[in-house]
């Protein structure tokens, strides 16, 4: 064994597995140069073990539950009976030629993801999981639950269309404050997606007249401030002349009419 | 795993309950950021139960699992852009201050300060430098499943580990030639 043979096997007794051998022990008796540097090395390897080991917090086991819980039930949901399902499953498989055709025809044209096709549709079978997790999530019974099916919202993608229904359903009809509320923040991503922009504007528009929570009306005279949406200006104007409505809303309103001009 | 690809989903609880500290520890040596570690390990997880049917019983679990920990450690960095990468000076320095500040006889106060400029040698190592030694040595992986994970030779592993330690020992000496003088 030379010293440039030595060199590869000088951690191999101290990892797992490895085996140094007879000839690099006969090599270290007889060069002093890799008898040093062995020596050397090995400590610094051995004290890699002494520097701190940083734990995780309880939040990871408790996210991973509750995916692995959320995974489980949208399964559970998505099996039905063979004879219930077959023709909601021909109008699947023409829908999937139909996406396939298209997808064939995309691909063709785009150069780039025509080389890995293998990662598009990884990346689809990632996204529809998320879609899963996120609308089981949403409806479940528990408040705490439904919101983090909300928090889960904002890992699909924008231009998901039947995620963005859910969080406007939710907007709409969700019992509890603080989940409307998450919902409101949640649809903001949709708004910036070519594919779901106007159907988020206009839903945001149309959930305005719906509520009666001064918080959640704010929350939605906020947005739609943000997104300057003149088509809000009527209803706007509504909240402002009627003395019914809470006085921090109807300034709120003001304030975004003064804004969108 | 082979059972979780079976159909026995839940049996991933298993897995998790074996493995997420060792990928949180993992990701926390490779990007520096305990929440987006956080982040990855969840990641990891919820890409395996994606990808059950694909694991192959006769290959090495580990390295599959470290296998999708990369690619999901890539597509983060991706996603996030350069605008997000962590200040590597502040990090460094904060867990220079983890390490040391740990109270004891002088003794160990002198092996806290080492301790810390090795924390501090480990984080200013190139990063596929780092991670070899991450797989190696916290992570206790045999050459074979490195090999895997990296695909490559496990021969080109061992002169790339001793690579690695011998880049970090350069790297070590000269802080400590820094902050002597």
């Amino acid at each position: 064994m030379n010293c440039e043979q030595a060199k590869t096997q000088m951690l191999g007794g101290t990892i797992p597995g490895e085996n140094q051998g007879e000839e690099f022990a006969a090599h270290l008796a007889s060069c002093e140069t890799c008898r040093n540097e062995s020596s050397r090395i090995g400590a610094l390897w051995q004290s890699l073990d002494l520097l701190p080991v940083e734990e995780p917090s309880g939040k990871v086991r408790e996210r991973f539950y509750e995916m692995l819980g959320a995974y489980r039930q949208g399964q559970a949901s998505v099996t039905m009976p063979v004879k219930q399902a077959w023709p909601r499953m021909i109008w699947q498989v023409a829908a999937a030629a139909a996406l396939l055709a298209v997808g064939l025809g995309i691909g063709y044209g785009v150069h780039e993801d025509r080389s890995r096709p293998e990662l598009v549709q990884l990346r689809e079978e990632v996204a529809s999981m998320r879609q899963l997790v996120a609308l089981s999530l949403m409806q479940q019974q528990s408040a705490s639950d439904r919101l983090r099916g909300v928090s889960w919202s904002y890992q699909v993608e924008p231009s998901d269309e039947e995620v963005m229904k859910q969080l406007v359903t939710t907007v709409n009809h969700d019992p509890n404050v603080n989940v409307r509320l998450a919902a409101v923040d949640a649809l903001r991503p949709f708004t910036g997606s070519p594919a779901t922009h106007l159907m988020a504007r206009n839903a945001v528009i149309e959930a305005l007249p719906k509520q009666t929570t001064p918080i959640v009306q704010v929350a939605l005279i906020d947005f739609l401030a943000e997104l300057k949406e003149r088509n809000a200006a009527p209803e706007l104007r509504r909240l402002v002349s009627d003395p019914d409505i809470d006085s921090g809303v109807r300034k709120r309103a003001e304030w975004a009419l003064e804004r969108m001009q | 795993m082979a059972e979780v690809g079976a159909g026995q989903v839940a049996r991933l609880a298993v897995l998790f309950e074996r493995h997420h500290r060792a990928l949180f520890r993992y990701f926390v040596s490779m990007n520096g950021n305990r929440e987006v570690a956080e982040d990855l390990v969840q990641e990891v997880f919820f890409r395996m139960l994606r990808y059950r049917t694909s694991y192959d019983p006769a290959q090495s679990f580990t390295a599959w699992m470290y296998q999708i920990a990369r690619n999901a450690g890539v597509d983060q960095v991706r996603k996030r852009g350069s605008a997000q990468v962590v200040d590597i000076d502040s990090f460094v320095d904060r867990r220079a201050e983890l390490v040391s500040a740990s109270p004891g006889p002088e003794e160990s106060a002198s092996r806290g300060q080492d301790l810390a400029l090795l924390r501090r040698a480990m984080d200013r190592l190139p990063e596929d430098k780092r991670e070899i030694l991450v797989l190696s040595r916290f992570q206790g992986m045999k050459h074979e499943d490195i090999a895997e994970v990296l695909g490559c030779e496990v021969g080109t592993v061992k002169v790339r580990v001793y690579r690695a330690i011998r880049a970090l020992e350069q790297i070590y000496f000269a802080l400590e030639k820094e902050k002597a003088s």
